[in-house]
Order: C-alpha cells, then sequence, then structure tokens
C-alpha cells in the first residue's frame, strides 16, 4: 500500500478514534441540550488556553529515481614515469641451488632419520622392558619358589614337632597310667591283706561257723523242748484256774448257804444229795483238781528252780 | 555447472578403501554413525579409517568416551569377514592403550570375543588372541578373561591350533594362571602342556615351560604336575640347546620340587647332574634356577650327599655379578651343609 493511502487511513482512524473519546466523556457528564441551545466548552481557569486538539497535518510525498547502473570505470592508464630498466638473472647470481639446497634437505633427511631412531629407540626401550621384566619375573619366581621352600621345611618341622610332642604326651599319660595302677595294686594288696581274718572272724560272729550238733540241738531240740514247757506250764495255769473257779464256786455256794435259811428236808436230800454227788464230785473234782494242782505246785517248783 | 569437484580424477594420495575423515572433532562421531549404516561398503570404509585413527590414544579416548565399544561389540558378529577382521584388529590396537584395556572390561567386550574363538578366518583369531593376550597382562583384565570362563576352551584350542595362535595362547594362559589355577587342572591343561614339551619349535616349548612354571606355583598345580609325571620330561629338557627352554623347564621343576613327592620323583629322575651341569656355566640365564632346585633337592639325605662333594661349584657361584645368585648361592651352601 502507498504511503499516502496508509496516511489517510490513520487520518480517519485518528478522527474515529477522537469522536470516541469526544463522546464517551460527554455522555455521561453533562445533559443533552435543550432544543435550540448547543453546549459549548469555555474555560474557566485564569489564564486562557488555545484548544488544539487536531495536529496541523500537511502530506508531502518524494519518490527516488530507480538506480542506474554504475557506469564501467574508465580506462585509467597512468601515464608513465620514471625510467625503463631491465635485469637478466644469469645462472648462478641469484642462487646456488645446491649449496641452498643442503639446509633443506638436512631438515628433511633429519626428520627422517630422527623418525626412524625414534622408531628403533621405541622398539629397543620396548625390548629393554621386555626383557626387564623377564628378569623380575625370574627373580619374583626364584623369590617366591625359596618362599615356598622355607614354608615346607616349616612345615615339617612343626610337623615332627608336633608329632613328638604328642608321642610325649602320650608316654607321660601312660607312665602316669601306670604310676596309678601300682599304687592302686600295692593299696589294694594291703586294704585286702587283712580282709581274709575280718571276713572270717565276721562270719564267725554272725554264727556261720556252727557246731551241727549244737545247732541241731538248738534248731531242733530245744523249741521242742520249749512248746513242752509251754504245754505243761498251760496244763497247770488251766489246772489252777480250774481250781480257782471251784474254790469260787465253792465258796459262793457255801455263802449262799450260809446267808439263806436252811431249806425243807424234801429238798434236802435230793440237794444234800445233789449236794453229796456235787460234793464229791466237787471233792473228786476238788482232788481231781487238787493233783494236778499237786503236780503243778511240784513242776512250779521244779520249773522256778531252773 | 559449479560443483565441488574439481576434477573427474581424484587426489593422488587418497585411499579409496578408508572413509574420508571429517576435521577435528567431528571425525569420530561421524565415523561412529558410518559404522551403524546399513550398507556393508560404509561399515567397511569406516572401519578401515577407525584402524588408522585409532593408533594415536587421544582418538582412543575419545573414542571410547563415545561409546565406540557398543557399536564395535555388535560388528563382532557381522556375517562379513573383512568387517570381523577389522573390527578384531580395531579392538586390538584400542586394547594396547591404557584406557582401552579399561573401556574393554568396563563394556564387557571379552565375553562377546569368546564367540570369536571359532571362526573360520586366521586373522580374526589370530587378533581375538592378541587382544586376550594384551588382556591378561593386567591383573583385572587376567580376571576378566578368568570369569569370561576362557580357560577351558583356550586349553582346548592348544590342541589344534595354528603355531602362532599358540604362543598366545601360552602367554594367555601364563599370565591367568599365574591368579587361579583350578579351571585349567580340571581342563586337563597339565596333559595337553605335557605333549607340547616335547614340540619341535623352540617357541612353543619354551612358553609351554612356562606355563608349567605357573601352574606348579601353586599347590593343585604342583599335586597334578607330580601326578601326571612331567617331572621326567622336565629334566629331559634341562638337556635341551636352546637356553629359553632351559630356564623355564628349570622353573617350572624349581615349583615342583617344593612338595616332597615331587622332590623324590626329581631324584628318581636324576635331575641332578643336569643342574650341577647348568649351574656351573658362567652365562647360563637358568642359574638362579638351577641353584634353587638344588637347594629344594638337598633337603632330602641322597640329594644333600650328592651335593657334598660338588660345593666348590656353588662357591665359585658367589663370585657372580648378580645379587640373587650370590644369595642363592649363599643359602644352596647352607641347606647342604646342615646336619640335623
Amino acid at each position: 500500500p502507498s504511503t499516502p493511502e496508509v496516511q489517510k487511513q490513520k487520518k480517519a482512524q485518528k478522527k474515529s478514534l477522537a469522536k470516541k473519546l469526544t463522546e464517551e466523556q460527554i455522555r455521561p457528564g453533562t445533559p443533552e441540550p435543550v432544543e435550540g441551545r448547543v453546549h459549548v466548552h469555555v474555560q474557566t481557569e485564569l489564564y486562557l488556553e488555545e484548544i488544539s486538539d487536531r495536529i496541523i497535518e500537511v502530506d508531502g510525498e518524494c519518490q527516488t529515481d530507480e538506480f542506474l547502473d554504475r557506469p564501467p570505470t574508465p580506462l585509467f592508464i597512468p601515464a608513465k614515469t620514471g625510467k625503463d630498466v631491465a635485469t637478466q638473472i644469469e645462472e648462478g647470481e641469484l642462487f646456488d641451488f645446491d649449496i641452498e639446497v643442503k639446509p633443506i634437505l638436512e631438515v628433511l633427511v633429519g626428520k627422517t632419520v630422527e623418525q626412524a631412531l625414534l622408531e628403533v629407540m621405541e622398539e629397543e626401550e620396548l625390548a629393554q622392558l621386555w626383557s626387564h621384566q623377564r628378569a623380575f619375573a625370574e627373580l619374583r619366581n626364584a623369590e617366591f619358589a625359596e618362599l615356598q621352600r622355607l614354608e615346607e621345611q616349616d612345615r615339617r618341622i612343626r610337623e615332627e614337632k608336633e608329632r613328638r610332642r604328642l608321642e610325649h604326651l602320650e608316654k607321660l599319660r601312660k607312665q602316669k597310667e601306670t604310676a596309678e595302677k601300682v599304687a592302686a595294686r600295692a593299696f589294694a594288696q594291703r586294704y585286702l591283706a587283712d580282709l581274709i581274718p575280718s571276713v572270717f572272724n565276721n562270719l564267725y560272729d554272725s554264727g556261720f561257723f556252727y557246731d551241727p550238733i549244737e545247732r541241731d540241738i538248738e534248731t531242733e531240740f530245744l523249741p521242742w523242748l520249749m512248746s513242752e514247757v509251754e504245754e505243761t506250764l498251760q496244763k497247770k495255769v488251766l489246772g489252777r484256774m480250774m481250781l480257782d473257779s471251784l474254790i469260787r464256786m465253792v465258796v459262793e455256794k457255801r455263802l449262799d448257804e450260809f446267808s439263806h435259811p436252811p431249806p425243807p428236808d424234801q429238798t434236802e436230800e435230793p440237794d444234800a444229795t445233789g449236794e453229796e454227788d456235787a460234793a464229791p464230785q466237787v471233792s473228786g473234782e476238788a482232788d481231781a483238781a487238787d493233783q494236778p494242782v499237786a503236780e503243778t505246785e511240784e513242776t512250779d517248783q521244779p520249773v522256778a528252780e531252773e | 555447472m559449479a560443483q565441488p569437484r574439481i576434477s573427474a580424477y581424484l587426489p593422488p594420495d587418497i585411499d579409496p578403501t578408508k572413509a574420508p575423515l571429517a576435521f577435528g572433532r567431528r571425525a569420530l562421531p561421524k565415523l561412529n554413525e558410518e559404522l551403524q549404516s546399513p550398507e556393508l561398503l560404509t561399515q567397511q570404509r569406516a572401519l578401515m579409517a577407525l584402524c588408522d585413527v585409532v593408533h594415536d590414544p587421544e582418538k582412543v579416548y575419545q573414542a571410547i568416551a563415545l561409546g565406540f565399544l557398543d557399536n564395535l561389540k555388535t560388528l563382532l558378529v557381522h556375517h562379513d569377514q573383512t568387517v570381523r577382521q577389522k573390527t578384531t584388529e580395531v579392538l586390538s590396537v584400542m586394547v594396547l592403550h591404557s584406557i582401552g584395556r579399561q573401556g574393554l572390561i568396563r563394556s564387557g567386550v571379552i565375553s562377546a570375543l569368546t564367540g570369536l574363538l571359532d571362526d573360520p578366518v586366521d586373522i580374526c583369531r589370530k587378533n581375538t588372541h592378541q587382544i586376550f593376550d594384551m588382556m591378561a597382562k593386567l591383573p583385572e583384565g587376567a580376571g576378566g578373561v578368568l570369569r569370561a570362563g576362557l580357560i577351558p576352551p583356550l586349553v582346548l584350542k592348544l590342541k589344534m591350533e595354528l603355531d602362532e595362535i599358540q604362543e598366545l595362547i601360552f602367554d594367555t594362559l601364563s599370565n591367568c594362571l599365574r591368579v587361579e589355577v583350578s579351571e585349567a587342572l580340571e581342563a586337563g591343561a597339565v596333559t595337553v602342556l605335557k605333549e607340547k614339551l616335547s614340540h619341535p619349535s623352540t617357541t612353543i616349548r619354551s612358553k609351554a615351560a612356562w606355563v608349567l612354571l605357573e601352574i606348579s606355583s601353586h599347590a593343585e598345580g604342583k599335586i597334578a604336575v607330580c601326578k601326571e609325571g612331567v617331572i621326567p620330561v622336565l629334566v629331559s629338557l634341562l638337556e635341551d640347546p636352546q637356553p629359553e627352554v632351559q630356564v623355564n623347564a628349570t622353573g617350572a621343576l624349581m615349583f615342583a620340587a617344593v612338595t616332597p613327592q615331587g622332590r623324590s620323583s626329581a631324584m628318581v629322575a636324576e635331575a641332578i647332574p643336569p643342574l650341577l651341569k647348568l649351574v656351573a656355566e658362567e652365562t647360563s640365564k637358568a642359574r638362579l634356577n638351577a641353584i634353587k632346585t638344588l637347594t629344594l633337592l638337598a633337603e632330602l639325605p641322597e640329594g644333600r650327599q650328592t651335593l657334598l662333594d660338588h660345593r666348590d661349584t656353588f662357591q665359585r657361584c658367589l663370585d657372580d655379578p648378580s645379587e640373587a645368585v650370590q644369595r642363592a648361592a649363599q643359602i644352596a651352601i647352607t641347606v647342604i651343609e646342615w646336619k640335623p
């Protein structure tokens, strides 16, 4: 778009903007003017100002012409000044090739030889390093073998020592055992020396050695004797009891008789016979009782004597 | 129309088989992207360029920081043999630098390389074994090789591989077995090594003796060596014309004679005369080992008797320039003259 059109558009925009602004300012503010009257802005300050919203604008245009090609530079040949001089270089005047080429050649050859020497030296160094390493490896192996030999020796010696120590311990143990055995045997012998007499004594005391007849008498005869004696004593005791009861009966009867009045004769006879029967019976019993009593008294005495 | 290429002919010193290297820091990332491209030719060219670039230690450092090793791991199982060969070559050059070794251990390339042990191409296998050899020189590398369970396959390979590769395997085994020996013994390494002791090539014999030395420096190794009856073979090797073989054989005998059974089998195999000859030679490299072995044999009563007559040989050893030999000779004289 050309500049005048753009400027016109801008102007129109500005105008519309200005209109909008002024319209917005007027609307909320003052009310519409009455018919026939117009609102006019009036300045009420002390000093009057000239209000000019619109800037005075003037449009002007200018346009350059199209570029023309630069014309070719005119041929400028400076005027000839000075004298014409010519020189001719003969062979051997500027430089001598053989002499000049020497340093270059030297450098070239020197560098090549240097490089070659470096490589050879590197190879030599490498070979030296390898041989050095080999020597070190040999030394290391030799030392290692020495170490292993000493270890082996040490191990052997230690094992030997251990074995000997164990043997010695074994020997000591056996010695101790035999000593103990000997001591135990001596002690046992001494202890058992009077074992036999004491054993015999004990046995004798506890009655293992006996005379058979004595034993016999003791075991058979005496119990029988004792039982017979017991029997006899029992019989005697029995007799005594019988006698005691007889006496008691008699005494009780006589007590009854003496305490009661004499009964009638009829009854007296059977009673008397009865009494007489009873009396001889009683006397018979009493006699019988007397005899065993006498016997028991006799036997009692010899028994008491015994 | 104007083009960046000026002439139809390529410049004279460009190798068409190599990918062009970008300038400065952009070189390796660009190679990384090219390695992952699906086109075979791009991959091959990138690998060729990488092979040359990786001789520089700084580039190795940058390559490992960029994570080249994971890409190389995937390329190890590529179907094309050139790719595999070049990958193994790149890895073998990387492993010459310390940062390369550590990077390899960390990213577990060793286990990825186990698959390449049976590769049909010789160069791949040779490079793989070179990588293992270089790794085993480091203690952590040896540990990594042991953990990847490589010892039984390596022992198997010993029986059927080419001579050059066998030498590399011997070196790897000797460094790994210094650490732990049980796996190798289970895989029957002693039998295989016993055969190799009679190989026509000198290097193989000397290296086999070296591996036997490392095996018998462990206790289980000593038992296995005595059981398999390797000692008579070692004694016969003492008279070998080559000095390296003599040195290693004496060393292996030295370790094997520490145990009583080893000592008695050495006496039975009549080891003393050749050992004395070795000690008497002034310039023999095996002098130290021979003196040590004789010291060990002198602990047996029969050995002591025999050696009492040769005390002057040991006296002469006391003038040897090497201090270790002097010390060893001193110890030997003490042991010989010891009375119980």
